[in-house]
């Protein structure tokens, strides 16, 4: 057992690191190939400044998805949610961060300690690092790149590898199953995923967020894509593993997965890792699908174009928390089955869709109709395959419940007394 | 055949438990697995043993009431029944009526309470965190008004030999028809939330089933024999305390499969509620405690009690040598059978179907292991 | 224990059923169902009961520990019984003798029973039923622990209930509740 001091050091040494990570690996990034026209050009000093204002600001964002979830659930459960440090409990995040921090490190001693201790870093930087082309608002971006939905998706798959590595290192069988669990639920997922996000892109003929969003000035793309917005939606779902994806941490199951062996800083470092994807997931959704900054009904005045960004950001977060506090989880290999036999191929007829529709010259509202139908039918497929015949059985079996009649007459109060 | 050889995978033995938040306690099973496949199961029990049947041979007959609170401590008040109906058998004496009475309405409200248990924990064992907050919420009305009536929230010792501690309090049966009132409520959301969602059938149907004759022969009994088909109910086939003046349905299932043993405790809870209603429109004035002595010495003898608890039928075998002390003290805990049937029903399933199967059995260890 | 005895909750003064000197040996008495059960079971081990009674609707018939399987075969086969479940078994230790229960239920026929086997304690042993009932096998594994009785056939006895490597046989009435060492 350390000391309390010796441990804030480590604990603090190891958020530094994971600063000065962050910010090498995307100061390359963002100084390799040519500056773009309509970003302010910034010099190298200015990005790293830039950065470490992210890194704090994407951290915030980031936790307050914590105190949201909680409150939410707590309210969706008929509970009251964090109410003691500060005020509507906002600061319980923090409170929990602090004795996180301060907690004692331990790692079990037969795990190979370097890899154990560089994964939570390797789950952790893509998904700060993606935040370097995703836009707050027109302005708001570190990198506006040509690419930047490619960028996105090159980038998000690396924490996959930090999920393995966290499981496998942990050398805990828990860990290792979480780990493969979550090799083959990522990558399948990633496939829909590009596929959803492709559609956007198709629809708009542009990679870069900044163009996207512009794209919907006036209608949003979910408007015109719902299939491919309930596509991008799920496979983000588990992409980030929540509920009802969550299996690869599941803690009924494989207890917490690949951070079954982590504690303190560095399950904390998971932790936030976890929250700040969600974060992303909501975030793009918002941009791809729900016009990021941009309100279609009407001119909103002196709003700020972050806070409606953010606005639409959050509703999709309380989508999000929403489905977590009414579904249960899904079995391995029904996640499969969902991702290959039902995502997949909605994705493809998705592309297929926007690919005949603009071949052909159409008009924009004959994409919603397809995409509805298209939608309607793989919904109402999935429906019957489970619940119809659930719903037949129940009545059956209240049909079939064997009456029990009274066998004996009560005797009066008379003979009672007697 | 060359391909296998080369290819040689070995199954990994998977230790879940004693400490593992799905096995509802200490209970340990071993599972042998290929990838997520189960190949094989062992559970391992005992980590919870305290040697009940031996104590309960060096206390008196009211004592070891207390210790029946603490076997099944979900369903205590059920417990404490089944070993007063053995001891009273013994010594031939009948509680009052309205003691019956009492009684009968307790244990239908802690079967009520155990059944809003397993719905909430067997949702959160299936990753759904929302129904064991309201299945809580609604436990927790029950257990205030035990409090109300026997002042104790689990450990109740209420049901003694002979008929009741006490009578019920005043106002018992408005505020019991007031609590029905929400708990009906309480069910019927649950009841929504989970029962024909999507994941919850996609993770429940057709998952651990067990047929009737291999149910048989691992003793299964309670609601999960009634999921495979048998209508086996030992309030219906051999009535006890008042049931045999109440009217109600036995809720039979067909397929055995993890979601009929969910739903024969839903519509369980039903039945238990309208049966205390029952009880409530009949309940009269009277004495709640048959006239007896003070120390409970039954004459020598023994005799095989069983009754339906919420987790199956348990059964108490109690061997008298006229003292006042039982010479023996054998308790046929429901849960210990039903979790025999755990292997066959292990056959073909996933790692998350063994959480699944496991929290359908709806095990207490306190009485499994005693 | 500060376990209060259940107390007399009536103060009015009345008449008790069971004052005066404590019946000794409480009545056994079948009711027409446990007679029914008695006499189906009579006729299934004609050749084997030494001894039967019972209570209620549970009739008793002690055999000797050799027919075990037979009589317990017979009770599954003959069409008037059916024995389909093993409800329970257990060991009452009578210091001369350690009696095992089998109590058998027939759910289909509505049939409860109770089949006593006799054992000298210093040679504990009958055959297992593991073959006719897959609840037996837990049965014998805790029977064995609390009470050392060894059954023939069983597959696996390690301990069921109780850890490896205890001492002793708890359920026996010689083992002591307070004064050993467990650790």
């Amino acid at each position: 057992m350390r000391s309390k001091p010796v441990q804030l050091a480590i604990a603090g040494v190891l958020f530094v690191g994971v600063g000065v990570l962050v910010a090498v690996f995307t100061l390359a990034l963002a100084l390799l190939g040519e500056p773009d026209d309509n970003v302010t050009a910034l010099t190298a000093g200015k990005l790293v400044i830039a950065l470490f204002a992210l890194l704090t600001l994407i951290t915030t964002l980031g936790i307050s998805l914590v105190w949201l979830e909680r409150k939410q659930l707590g309210r969706m459960q008929g509970r009251v949610g964090p109410t003691r440090v500060g005020p509507f409990g906002l600061l319980q995040v923090v409170a929990d961060g602090i004795k996180l921090l301060m907690k004692e490190d331990v790692s079990p001693s037969s795990s190979s300690k370097a890899i154990f201790y560089v994964a939570p870093l390797l789950v952790f930087v893509p998904s700060f690092v993606v935040w370097l082309t995703i836009p707050l608002s027109e302005d708001l971006v570190v990198r506006s790149l040509d690419l930047g939905v490619f960028f996105f998706i090159a980038v998000s798959v690396l924490s996959i590898v930090g999920l393995i590595l966290a499981g496998w290192s942990s050398n805990s069988k828990y860990a290792i199953l979480g780990g493969f669990r979550s090799a083959a639920q990522l990558v399948s997922y990633e496939i829909p995923l590009i596929l959803g996000v492709l559609s956007v892109v198709m629809v708009a003929d542009s990679m870069r967020f900044t163009d996207v969003v512009n794209a919907q000035a006036t209608v949003p793309y979910i408007a015109l894509l719902p299939l491919a917005f309930v596509v991008f939606f799920i496979s983000g779902l588990a992409e980030v593993g929540r509920t009802p994806f969550d299996i690869y941490f599941a803690e009924s199951e494989v207890v917490g997965g690949p951070f079954v062996e982590y504690s303190g800083a560095h399950w904390a470092i998971f932790f936030l890792a976890e929250y700040v994807n969600t974060f992303v997931v909501a975030a793009l959704g918002a941009l791809l699908f729900l016009g990021g900054w941009v309100w279609p009904f009407g001119d909103l005045g002196q709003v700020p174009s972050v806070a409606i960004f953010l606005g639409k950001t959050y509703f999709l977060a309380v989508v999000i928390f929403w489905v977590r506090a009414t579904l249960p989880r899904l079995r391995i290999d029904q996640l499969m089955n969902v991702g290959w036999r039902l995502l997949i191929p909605l994705g493809f007829a998705s592309v297929i869709l926007i690919a005949v529709q603009r071949f052909y010259g159409w008009p924009t509202w004959t994409l919603t109709l397809m995409s509805l139908a298209a939608l309607v039918v793989a919904a109402w497929v999935q429906m019957r395959m489970q619940r119809k015949d659930a719903v037949a059985t129940a009545q059956r079996y209240a049909q079939r419940a064997v009456e029990v009649q009274p066998s004996r007459r009560r005797p009066g109060p008379e003979s009672q007394q007697a | 055949m060359t391909a296998e050889q080369t290819y040689d995978t070995v199954d990994m033995m998977l230790n879940m438990g004693p400490q593992h938040p799905a096995t509802h306690g200490v209970f340990r099973m071993v599972l042998t697995i290929d990838g997520e496949r189960v190949v094989d199961v062992t559970p391992h029990i005992g980590y919870l043993h305290r040697g009940s049947e031996k104590l309960a041979e060096n206390e008196s007959y009211g004592q070891v009431v207390t210790l029946f609170d603490r076997l099944d401590y979900v369903a205590n008040l059920n417990n404490e029944l089944i070993f007063c109906r053995a001891a009273e058998r013994l010594m031939g004496i009948e509680p009052p009526e309205r003691g019956q009475y009492i009684r009968v309405i307790l244990a239908e409200l802690n079967r009520l309470a155990s059944h809003l248990l397993f719905i909430g924990t067997y949702a959160i064992d299936l990753g759904a965190m929302t129904p064991i907050m309201y299945g809580f919420r609604e436990r927790e009305r029950i257990q205030n008004m035990f409090e109300s009536v026997t002042g104790a929230r689990m450990m109740h010792n209420f049901i003694r030999i002979g008929g009741v501690k006490e009578d019920v309090p005043a106002d018992f049966v408005p505020r019991v028809r007031a609590l029905l009132d929400d708990v009906e409520r309480g069910v019927h959301e649950c009841d929504r939330l989970l029962t024909f969602n999507e994941v919850f059938l996609a993770r429940t149907r057709g998952v651990g089933v067990i047929d009737v004759p291999t149910a048989l022969s691992c003793g299964l009994t309670g609601p999960s024999l009634r999921a495979s088909g048998m209508a086996y109910d030992v309030r219906k086939d051999y009535p006890y305390e008042v049931y045999p003046y109440l009217s109600y349905k036995v809720p039979v299932g067909e397929n055995g499969d993890c979601w009929d043993r969910y739903y024969m405790r839903v519509l369980e809870c039903y039945e238990s509620l309208s049966m205390v209603r029952q009880c409530l429109d009949q309940m009269e004035e009277g004495p709640v405690m048959a006239q007896m002595r003070r120390i409970a010495r039954p004459p020598k003898g023994e005799v095989y009690v069983h009754g339906e608890n919420p987790r199956g039928d348990i059964g108490v075998f109690l061997v008298s040598d006229g003292t006042d002390k039982p010479y023996r003290v054998k308790v046929r805990p429901p849960s210990f059978c039903n979790l025999v049937s755990l292997r066959p029903m292990m056959r073909d399933a996933y790692i998350a179907d063994a959480v699944a199967i496991l929290g359908s059995l709806d095990i207490v260890l306190g009485e499994v292991d005693r | 224990m500060t376990e209060q005895q259940p107390p007399e909750e009536q103060a009015a003064p009345r008449p008790a059923a069971h004052r005066g000197p404590p019946i000794e040996v409480a009545e056994e008495v079948l009711d027409s169902r446990g007679e029914h059960t008695a006499g189906a079971l009579r006729l299934a081990l004609r050749d084997m009961a030494l001894e039967s009674g019972g209570r209620d609707d549970v009739p008793w018939v002690r055999i000797g520990r050799e027919h075990l399987i037979r009589a317990v075969e017979s009770c599954v086969r003959s069409p008037n019984l059916r024995m389909d479940m093993l409800h329970c078994l257990f060991a009452v230790d009578y210091e001369e003798r350690i009696e095992l229960n089998y109590v058998l239920f027939s759910l289909g026929n509505g049939h409860k029973s109770l089949l006593k086997v006799d054992v000298p304690p210093d040679d504990a042993r009958v055959d297992s039923l593991t073959g006719v009932w897959e609840a037996a096998g837990w049965y014998e594994r805790e029977t064995h622990d609390l009470f050392g009785v060894e059954f023939d056939g069983n597959p696996d006895m390690s301990p069921l209930i109780l850890y490896e490597g205890f001492e002793g046989y708890p359920g026996l009435r010689s083992f002591p509740l307070h004064d050993y060492e467990e650790w």
